[in-house]
């Protein structure tokens, strides 16, 4: 129904700041078809394809180009250089008269403009504004523009009372009613909403949500808002708009839940929800003005993983086959793209069916006969991807550090493989091997054991340095002294010098962080980094590692006993047991309706629940059956 | 609406009170001003007989109570210069002054209106550049000297209208050679008037209509597809109304001022000439009436423009005019 082909916008730099809808007739006739250095490209080279009867969901911060978007559909960005083509049903709008413009708009494109204060005209009765569209169409027929007026405002929840007051009487969501009625008045082909929601109250705004998402069943319709919620409401597909450019598409649900490009990652993760206990995290760096806007790919001075490539080629979109949700939109094919030329954000670590077992004497092994073995880790499948933190909670002698030491590649595995980008990461020798030793670092449990005692500080923090043969002594000091200062120790001399046991169990755990640190890793496993430490160094250093995690796009797994721990810092938790991970996925998810047993004893056992509920006997699954 | 109705009764009773009053803190005594200085010799006997006559020797509150009583019956004094009473002598000049004022008010105010929002709608282009190019030199032009230049072009050079009178005297006309006449005569100051008013209004409008124009509604209206005439006066110049009719009402005042003086001009038969003709002539009571009946059209007017407002502008049913001039 509506193809967008290489669409690009830019405007000229006026010289009065004027805002940028102009009557069409005032647009300079005849500008030079290229875009000038005095040009700011608010839409590059956009490309979406709707289909009859789907509802898009363009998502993206302020700024990048989601109402111009929405403008350029309805003809109303008068004096910007439109390049690129716009083909609505076949015909190609961007040679339409500004005639043919007003023809189209409020007929077969309708749209609800973004709330910005006064939307309706204040000395117009409402029903005179909402039939206008109609009247427009067919002059004559004014009982019929009455009578529709009338239903449309009804469906809206607009009665009788109100339809000959005056906007001023009206409130925001009255407004936005009224505004949603007028837009299907005329029964349009293409419905666009502008952040229809953004401007409400909480109450206000899911009554809205609950209005649209019955207007819009059926009908075509692109909305746009900076809300992922309102988009995971009312879209089958989105597309994420970043900088005048789509960076991915696909079913909504998919790409807003398991967000495939980073930036979508990024926004995701800044997006508060009330189930969320996690921790928000901005996306690193300022977004960028329309004056500087960057070559290449448009995220990728804010990306973690950007390479050479990504900032003077501009990616072309890709399908990605990554749809590990069950869930498929029922129009529209589940088919995903993203423009990125790392495909995405980067698998980092992935490990298939791990199974270790230890070797029981024969005391132990007759307790049960016929099982010689204990097997601690019993095939395990994880993924980790760039700038995520894996949680790994269970109890004591679940198989989390035995799982942790096999992932490192400190152990070798009984059975399974492990890959680390790709590689499989026990068969590695020689240079990838250091290579990989020094992207993959392990924090061990017992930092005081970690340590060797015979060095100083210094030499323990710039050790992994010279094994991996990094720079001349000058420059090695001074990574010991920026990794000492990520996890705030002092760099003083005194400090620098001194033995591991002249420190406190704190500062030992946070040398052997910036042990690990120094040769500034993409992976980091941590085994109970914090259990030894105090409730204020912990909330440091657990900061600290999502700070690293947010400007460096490292990747962490958590090994934790804590599940406030794994909640606050996870992005995905797994709960382990037995050797089994039982149940894996978002943390408020997994927390919240906890589906295996074991979950559930687990939460319902966090102390701080027992102490703010009372006790509570906890049925033991064996005994319930 | 009912307590701006109190408010203009309340203004009513405070102009005659004034009209009352003010003559009577004046200097000198009531008597010489009535008869000015051609009666300064007057024995004390005639003195005592005028006092008596005019009932200036009773106390002050009696005598406004039949102030107020005559007044109330129409009765103004009696105009020694015109040798008739107040009220007629005012009531053969005012048809004459409204409908200068009307005509010239009406068509001030289209053609401004008008012309605001054509030139505000194009803002920055040619059209508007030109416009306010000639708006500000037709604004440069005292009222007076445009009415002697008109006189002097239209009515002297290129004799196409008559240079005086609001009709051709000892001439019988009737029917619509009367009004015909009537007519010529009355074009000349009614465009003097208009060409004085118009650049206000202009520069209202415009402006009000600039700051409207960016508001969302207006876009609202036009991204339902609305032609851009009907978003231009049905959306946007509806709403920016507001402050140009309060200004115009408000202005009213201003406009009996120039009204003398382009009556003097044309010498055209109505208020400004005679209060000038009362002026000269030193006749008080005429000059009393004229200045009331002045006070008590302005206070109309003012009337009129705040009813026209909220007709027009429902906001103002609740809001005052000026709030949204200061607003706009």
């Amino acid at each position: 129904m509506l193809e967008i082909n290489n669409l690009t916008v830019s405007f000229p730099v006026s010289h009065n700041h004027e805002r940028a809808y102009q009557h069409p007739d005032q647009a300079p006739q005849n500008v030079q078809p290229e875009a000038s250095a005095s040009q700011l490209t608010v839409l590059n080279k956009v490309n979406l394809s709707v289909q009859t009867g789907e509802i898009w969901g363009i998502v993206g911060e302020s700024g990048s180009g989601k109402s111009t978007l929405a403008l350029t559909l309805m003809g109303m960005v008068g004096e910007a250089l439109q390049q690129g083509s716009i083909k609505f049903k076949g015909q190609e709008l961007l040679e339409n008269s500004p005639r043919c413009w007003e023809k189209l708009r409020g007929s077969a494109i309708s749209m609800v403009m973004q709330q910005s204060g006064e939307m309706l005209t204040p000395t117009l009765p409402l029903i005179d504004q909402i039939m206008e569209p109609y009247l427009k169409l067919y002059p004559r027929q004014k009982e019929t523009a009455q009578r529709l007026g009338s239903q449309l405002l009804r469906r809206v929840g607009l009665d009788e009372s109100y339809f000959y007051r005056y906007p001023h009487t009206l409130s925001g969501g009255e407004v936005q009613r009224a505004l949603i009625a007028m837009a299907l008045i005329t029964d349009p082909e293409l419905l666009i909403l502008d952040e229809p929601v953004s401007s409400l109250d909480v109450r206000t705004k899911s009554d809205i949500l609950n209005l649209l998402t019955e207007i819009t069943a059926g009908r075509t319709v692109l909305v746009i808002s900076h809300d992922l919620h309102t988009v995971k409401r009312l879209a089958h597909r989105t597309a994420v708009l970043y900088c005048g450019a789509i960076l991915e598409t696909g079913p909504a649900a998919d790409c807003l839940q398991e967000p495939a490009h980073p930036y979508t990652r990024a926004l995701v993760r800044a997006y508060p929800t009330l189930e969320g206990a996690r921790e928000l995290q901005g996306i690193r760096g300022e977004f960028p003005p329309l004056n500087q806007r960057p070559e290449g790919c448009p995220f990728h001075t804010r990306c973690t993983q950007s390479l050479d490539i990504c900032s003077w080629q501009r990616p072309e979109p890709v399908e990605v086959g990554r749809t590990s949700l069950e869930h498929t939109s029922p129009i529209g094919n589940g088919r995903r793209q993203i423009a990125c030329h790392r495909a995405g954000v980067l698998e980092l670590l992935r490990c298939e069916n791990v199974v270790q077992r230890y070797k029981l004497d024969k005391k132990q092994a007759n307790s049960e006969p016929g099982n010689n073995y204990l097997e601690a880790v019993s095939g395990v499948s994880l993924t980790l991807r760039e700038g995520e933190v894996y949680a790994l909670v269970g109890e004591s002698g679940s198989g989390k550090s035995t799982l942790g030491r096999i992932l490192a590649g400190v152990d070798r595995p009984y059975r399974g493989e492990v890959f680390f980008q790709q590689q499989p990461l026990h068969k590695m020798f020689g240079a990838a091997k250091k290579e990989q030793s020094r992207n993959l670092q392990m924090l061990f449990q017992n930092s005081g054991e970690a340590l060797s005692h015979r060095l100083n500080v210094h030499e323990l923090v710039s050790e992994p340095l010279q094994i991996q043969k990094i720079g001349d002594p000058k420059s090695r000091q001074k990574a010991v002294r920026k990794a000492l200062e990520w996890v705030n120790l002092p760099v003083t001399g005194h400090f620098l010098h001194e033995y591991p046991h002249h420190l406190s169990g704190g500062e030992l755990q946070r040398v052997a962080l910036a042990r690990a640190l120094v040769l500034e890793p993409k992976v980091l496993i941590a085994d109970e980094p914090s259990a030894s430490l105090d409730a204020s160094v912990q909330a440091k250093i657990i900061k600290l590692l999502l700070h690293l995690q947010n400007e460096r796009g490292f990747a962490l797994i958590l090994i934790t006993h804590e599940l406030a721990l794994a909640a606050k810092a996870g992005d995905k938790v797994g709960v382990m047991y037995q050797g089994k991970i039982v149940e894996e996925g978002p943390p408020a998810k997994v927390l919240r309706y906890p589906q295996h047993w074991y979950t559930k004893t687990l939460t319902d056992t966090d102390t701080d629940r027992d102490l703010l509920i009372g006790d509570k006997t906890i049925p033991h699954p064996k005994s319930a059956g | 609406m009912r307590k701006r109705l109190g408010d203009y009764i309340l203004a009513f009773l405070i102009i005659i009170m004034l009209n009352f009053f003010l003559p009577r803190l004046m200097p000198g005594d009531a008597i010489s001003a009535l008869y000015g200085d051609a009666l300064m010799e007057m024995s004390p006997q005639t003195e005592a007989y005028l006092l008596e006559r005019y009932g200036l020797d009773k106390p002050l509150g009696e005598q406004f109570g039949l102030y107020i009583s005559n007044l109330a019956q129409g009765d103004l004094g009696y105009s020694y210069y015109f040798r008739a009473p107040v009220g007629q002598v005012l009531v053969g000049a005012l048809p004459w002054t409204l409908s200068l004022i009307a005509i010239s008010l009406l068509i001030s105010a289209l053609a401004g209106i008008i012309w605001g929002v054509e030139a505000a709608w194009r803002r920055g282009r040619k059209f508007d550049r030109a416009s306010l190019v000639t708006i500000m030199l037709l604004n440069g032009v005292p009222g007076f000297v445009l009415g002697i230049l008109l006189l002097l072009i239209f009515g002297f050079y290129m004799p196409w209208f008559p240079i005086s009178g609001g009709a051709s005297p000892y001439m019988d006309y009737s029917g619509w050679e009367q009004l015909w006449d009537y007519l010529q005569h009355l074009f000349l100051p009614a465009l003097t008037l208009t060409l004085v008013q118009l650049p206000r209004n202009f520069m209202l409008m415009r402006s009000s209509l600039l700051a409207v124009k960016e508001k969302p509604y207006i876009y609202t209206a036009r991204n339902k597809g609305l032609r851009d005439r009907m978003v231009r006066y049905r959306h946007a110049a509806r709403s920016a109304l507001a402050p140009v009719i309060t200004r115009l009402g408000m202005s009213i005042g201003l406009l009996f001022t120039s009204v003398l003086f382009v009556e003097i001009i044309f010498a055209y038969p109505g208020l400004g000439n005679l209060f000038y003709l009362a002026l000269q002539h030193h006749d008080y009571p005429t000059i009393h009436g004229c200045l009331l009946l002045i006070t008590v059209c302005v206070l109309l007017f003012n009337l009129l423009a705040d009813l026209l407002n909220q007709k027009i502008d429902p906001r103002l049913r609740e809001l005052d005019a000026r709030q949204l001039l200061e607003r706009a």
